[in-house]
């Protein structure tokens, strides 16, 4: 495109330029050439008027026409040469009076004219030199007379010549300066162009952090900037490609996990029953694990199958009082909490909710299960629904053990457990936080954690669409 | 046998492993997470750690290089290459990745065992001795004659003891892999050394399934 555009702005500007110098030499060159006829007609016009009219008084006194002619041709001759000119005589058609003239024998013949008043203008070409020659009879009586008339106009002709060959070298010259600026201009007006491609090339390799420098305010940095915006798009949709990716594959090698160690203990107490058992007691103990492990894994089973189906269908929201789905939530739990001695309270300043009932109810049961395991024997949690910058909150407290913030963001996240080792001390499949991320999207709702070390958790249930 | 150490915080399969070995005639000692493992260690002589690399408190890794010295079995969930590289790199006598079989286990652990334990090995039951070094038999300390087969045999129902083993199984063991022969082998074997070593008692037959020695 550069090359293209380079090689067709110079040879459109070559030939505008060199046909108008053209131009303007022949131009110069005709009108010269034809002031110089003009002058000719008229100095011919002027010698033939005077060379009869001197004529005509050599005749008055005495002398006969025929040396007449040849002594006035020999001054005239002699008066003109020095102004460039040469004059040749002839009577019909025979060149006169001319023998002493060298040059002169190198001229033609002058034609003959026939009527009197005529008088031929052309070009000729003697010795190398160029004339305008006018060719007419001398008046009246004397028109058997024919006074050829050579005007040189080489002079004019070589300066023309020279003129265009300075005028063609400077056009040289500026061509290549041209040519150089040319090429200088275009290097500048394509460089976005050639940066862009760089940086395209660079993305296409995976190095999604090129940017192209912008300058100014033209359409290229317009594209540049657009180009630039398009770059970080790409990144930012690859970046949470990876992420996505990456999530997928801590969940796959995490239900692995889930997945294996229930396996390995009820594989192995098969076996050991099979082969090591000996007395009943024994036979009980392995199958009680046997029994345990197959639940869990029967527990992880429908917690997926939960998590599916929600992400599926579409919720049917109802309004819902409080005081109903508060009543219900504490009905499920309070056995449990009265056998840890966990106190639970519960308030609400707004009376109606939004909501999938039977949905939210196990979302709020799975969170305060989740903070009874945070704080064990004799712990405190506050249920309260409040209204925080006009959107309905639910909000979880504990005053358990806590956890730090780098756990906080994957505590959502299918399997994920705070402590490393995975262990199920507390119980669980570990997909109850990623069941009730599922319920708060699914009501249009932000469900988000806070928590301190050692002093207790808040999980915020903010419904942002109601 | 040996005093193994189980390091795992899955409380069914320590208990799993530990039923197991214990079955086999080894003492066990139990941890369920890195900080006990490195208490319990200090205060006890154990011949092998059978360590979870996940465990609450310090990783089976960190715990390894606090016990520097002690043959250790890694056993984990984990089983991308990199971490078994990493674990027997560190100087693991073993890796073992869950889920696996006890009789894998076992063999794994005996191999370790016979590996690093010093003492020469034998075994003694009722008027019975076995001297493994030498591979010779005694009863009431007279010699009895042994074939080589029936000695490996012998010698695979020892180290799996009160454990039973089909007979597909103990052909694997005793003989080699790729033995074609018959699994009437195994019983004819059988015969002959509950006659010759006078364990009728001992050696059982477990209906449908095999063989068992027990203790």
């Amino acid at each position: 495109m550069k090359s293209r555009t380079f090689l067709l702005t110079l040879t459109l500007f070559l030939l505008f330029f060199y046909s108008g110098i053209l131009l303007a030499s022949v131009v110069t060159l005709k009108s010269n050439l034809d002031s110089s006829k003009d002058r000719s007609l008229r100095e011919h016009y002027f010698i033939a008027s005077s060379y009869a009219k001197d004529l005509n008084a050599l005749e008055k006194r005495g002398e006969s026409a025929e040396s007449g002619v040849v002594s006035l041709y020999r001054s005239y001759f002699d008066f003109y040469s020095k102004q460039k000119v040469i004059l040749t005589i002839a009577k019909d058609g025979r060149s006169i009076a001319n023998d002493f003239m060298e040059e002169s024998h190198a001229f033609p013949l002058s034609p003959v004219i026939s009527k009197k008043a005529e008088r031929l203008v052309s070009m000729e070409k003697v010795e190398n030199k160029e004339y305008i020659s006018v060719a007419g009879n001398l008046p009246a009586p004397y028109d058997m007379y024919t006074l050829v008339y050579y005007y040189d106009v080489s002079a004019i002709i070589s300066a023309w010549s020279q003129m265009t060959v300075t005028l063609f070298g400077m056009g040289m010259l500026f061509s290549a300066l041209l040519a150089i600026c040319l090429m200088l201009v275009l290097n500048r007006v394509f460089k976005p162009l050639q940066q862009i491609r760089t940086a395209s090339k660079n993305i296409a390799q995976g190095q999604y952090g090129n940017r192209i420098e912008v300058k100014g305010h033209d359409e290229l940095a317009e594209m540049a900037e657009s180009f630039n915006h398009m770059a970080e798009e790409i990144q930012s949709q690859i970046q949470q490609l990876a992420t996505a990716a990456q999530q997928k594959q801590q969940f796959v090698d995490n239900l692995a996990h889930e997945l294996r160690t229930p396996l390995t203990a009820i594989y192995g107490y098969a076996e050991y029953i099979q082969k090591v058992v000996r007395t009943e007691e024994d036979k009980l103990f392995a199958t009680n694990f046997i029994m345990s492990e197959s639940r869990r894994l029967q527990n992880i089973a429908y917690r997926l199958l939960d998590m599916a189906t929600l992400r599926e269908n579409k919720l049917e929201l109802s309004s819902v009082g409080m005081d109903e789905l508060l009543r219900e939530v504490e009905q499920s739990l309070s056995m449990k909490a009265a056998e840890q001695n966990i106190s639970i309270t519960y308030e609400y300043c707004f009376d109606r909710l939004e909501c999938d009932a039977d949905l939210l109810h196990s979302l709020l049961v799975n969170l305060i299960d989740n903070a009874m395991k945070a704080c064990g024997q004799d712990g405190v949690i506050r249920v309260v629904a409040s209204l925080e910058n006009g959107y309905k909150v639910i909000s979880v407290q504990d005053n358990g053990r806590g956890m730090g913030e780098d756990h906080l963001a994957h505590i959502t996240e299918a399997f994920y457990r705070v402590d490393a080792s995975r262990s199920r001390s507390g119980g669980g499949a570990g997909l109850g936080l990623a069941l009730c991320q599922q319920i708060a999207v699914n009501h249009g709702a932000q469900l988000s954690f806070s928590s301190e070390v050692g002093r207790g958790t808040t999980a915020k249930l903010t419904f942002t669409s109601c | 046998m040996a005093t193994i150490f189980i390091v795992e915080d899955e409380i069914p399969i320590h208990e799993l492993i530990r039923r197991n070995l214990q079955a086999v005639g080894h003492t066990c000692l139990s941890a369920f997470d890195g900080k006990e493992a490195i208490q319990i260690q200090a205060q006890k002589e154990v011949d092998l750690i059978l360590l979870d690399i996940m465990l609450p408190e310090l990783d089976g890794f960190e715990v390894f290089q606090q016990l520097r010295g002690t043959p250790t079995i890694f056993l984990t969930a984990r089983s991308s290459l990199s971490d078994k590289v990493k674990g027997l790199t560190l100087g693991a006598d073993d890796y073992l990745v869950k889920p696996f079989e006890m009789l894998e286990l076992l063999a794994r652990v005996d191999a370790v065992l016979r590996r690093t334990k010093r003492e020469g090995k034998s075994f003694e039951l009722d008027a019975l001795r076995i001297d493994f070094e030498r591979r010779q038999v005694f009863l009431h300390e007279c010699p009895v004659e042994c074939t080589p087969k029936e000695f490996d045999l012998l010698e695979v129902l020892v180290t799996n003891r009160n454990i039973a083993l089909s007979r597909e199984k103990l052909i694997e063991l005793a003989w080699d892999f790729d033995y074609a022969g018959d699994t009437r082998t195994v019983d004819v074997h059988i015969q002959k050394l509950r006659k010759k070593l006078d364990m009728e008692n001992r050696i059982k037959t477990v209906y449908k399934m095999g063989y068992r020695l027990e203790v």
